[in-house]
């Protein structure tokens, strides 16, 4: 699927000048940043956005020609999130995920 | 030292549970054992390389991918900016390589007991963040390491790199806490939907500015609320 090896480590270096930016960028140059109040505010909704933008793609993908495309992967979601908003447990939502795949593959014979 | 370990210890199981995911999550995307042990040691990021994963298998262009990293690592630039004070008279190499190696559970430990230390900066206050970046460290690497070797013997049928996608949902929920946020997500989740197949991923971007624009949007009406209901009393 990946076979590209140059594309891959280039990217592996550049995540980790990412990780090095984001956790050391402030303790390195912090004497002379000042990150305004309305950027700041600004950028608390940033993480959460662009994790729903890779989840939901994901969840819910749609093909060149067809469409929108709905799979059991959408229900064990579902069901995994009820059981997080019931547990408050991250990695109950973890297994009750993979288990409502498995069981519902199987029950759908797919 | 022995303090911030303690301290820690309890957060290293969800450490560990999410190093396996990710480290299977690598090998399912598509990378080779030792392409995902490369990314485990240099990344050293859950959030970021789970969001990467499906960015490379897609064959996204390098600047796209490095800006999701950049943005799901965004959380770290302000817990930096909260533990600044404790480190500012270090030499820069230390600053560069405390920050590099922390991560969330060592803030999450350090800073509600040294908060509001009189003295900030103290030889106990460092030894106590050395005290749980090492083992955070330690255990996410190991449990990675299992994961990758687990995620070349499992069949692909079991569908386990299903399990970062809902590590993922796992890691975004607890945050959702105010309207505001529920708003921005919505507003992200639909343009996530809908621009899924505009070139090079760029939908990415797209949902990450609605969700951004959505979120200031309803926290600035939700305030303006207030100030009325207040107004009005």
């Amino acid at each position: 699927m990946m076979e590209n090896t140059q594309y891959l480590y280039t990217t592996i270096v550049l995540l980790a000048i990412c990780t090095a930016i984001c956790r050391a960028g402030y303790l390195v140059f912090g004497h002379y940043i000042t990150l305004p109040d309305g950027v700041r505010s600004a950028l608390r909704y940033a993480p959460l956005a662009a994790l729903t933008g890779i989840v939901i793609p994901e969840l819910l993908p749609w093909h060149p020609i067809e469409g929108p495309q709905v799979d059991l992967r959408l229900l064990a979601a579902a069901i995994a999130v009820g059981v997080f908003l019931w547990t408050r447990n991250g990695f109950l939502l973890i297994v009750s995920g993979m288990l409502a795949l498995w069981v519902s593959r199987w029950a759908f014979g797919l | 030292m022995r303090d911030g370990f303690r301290a820690v210890s309890p957060g290293l199981i969800a450490l560990a549970i999410w190093g396996v995911v990710t480290g299977v999550a690598m090998v399912k995307a598509g990378l080779t054992e030792p392409q995902a042990i490369a990314m485990s040691l240099l990344v050293y990021a859950g959030s970021a390389q789970l969001t990467a994963l499906p960015l490379m298998a897609a064959g996204a262009p390098i600047w796209l991918i490095f800006a999701a990293g950049i943005i799901v690592n965004l959380r770290f630039l302000i817990f930096g900016a909260a533990l600044h004070p404790f480190f500012r008279d270090l030499p820069w190499r230390k600053r560069l390589f405390l920050g590099y190696l922390s991560v969330d559970v060592s803030f999450i430990v350090f800073m509600p007991r040294f908060a509001d230390a009189l003295k900030k900066g103290t030889v106990e206050q460092h030894w106590f963040f050395i005290g749980t970046i090492l083992p955070a460290w330690i255990v996410w690497q190991t449990s990675s390491m299992l994961g990758i070797a687990l995620g070349a013997i499992v069949p692909v049928s079991w569908s386990l790199e299903f399990g970062a996608v809902l590590a993922l949902m796992a890691m975004m929920l607890p945050h959702i806490t105010s309207r505001p946020v529920l708003i921005s997500v919505v507003a992200s989740a639909l343009t996530a939907w809908l621009t899924q197949l505009w070139p090079l991923r760029l939908g990415l971007l797209a949902a990450v500015l609605v969700g951004i624009i959505a979120g200031m949007w309803a926290e600035r009406r939700l305030q303006l609320r207030q100030s009325q209901s207040k107004a009005r009393e």
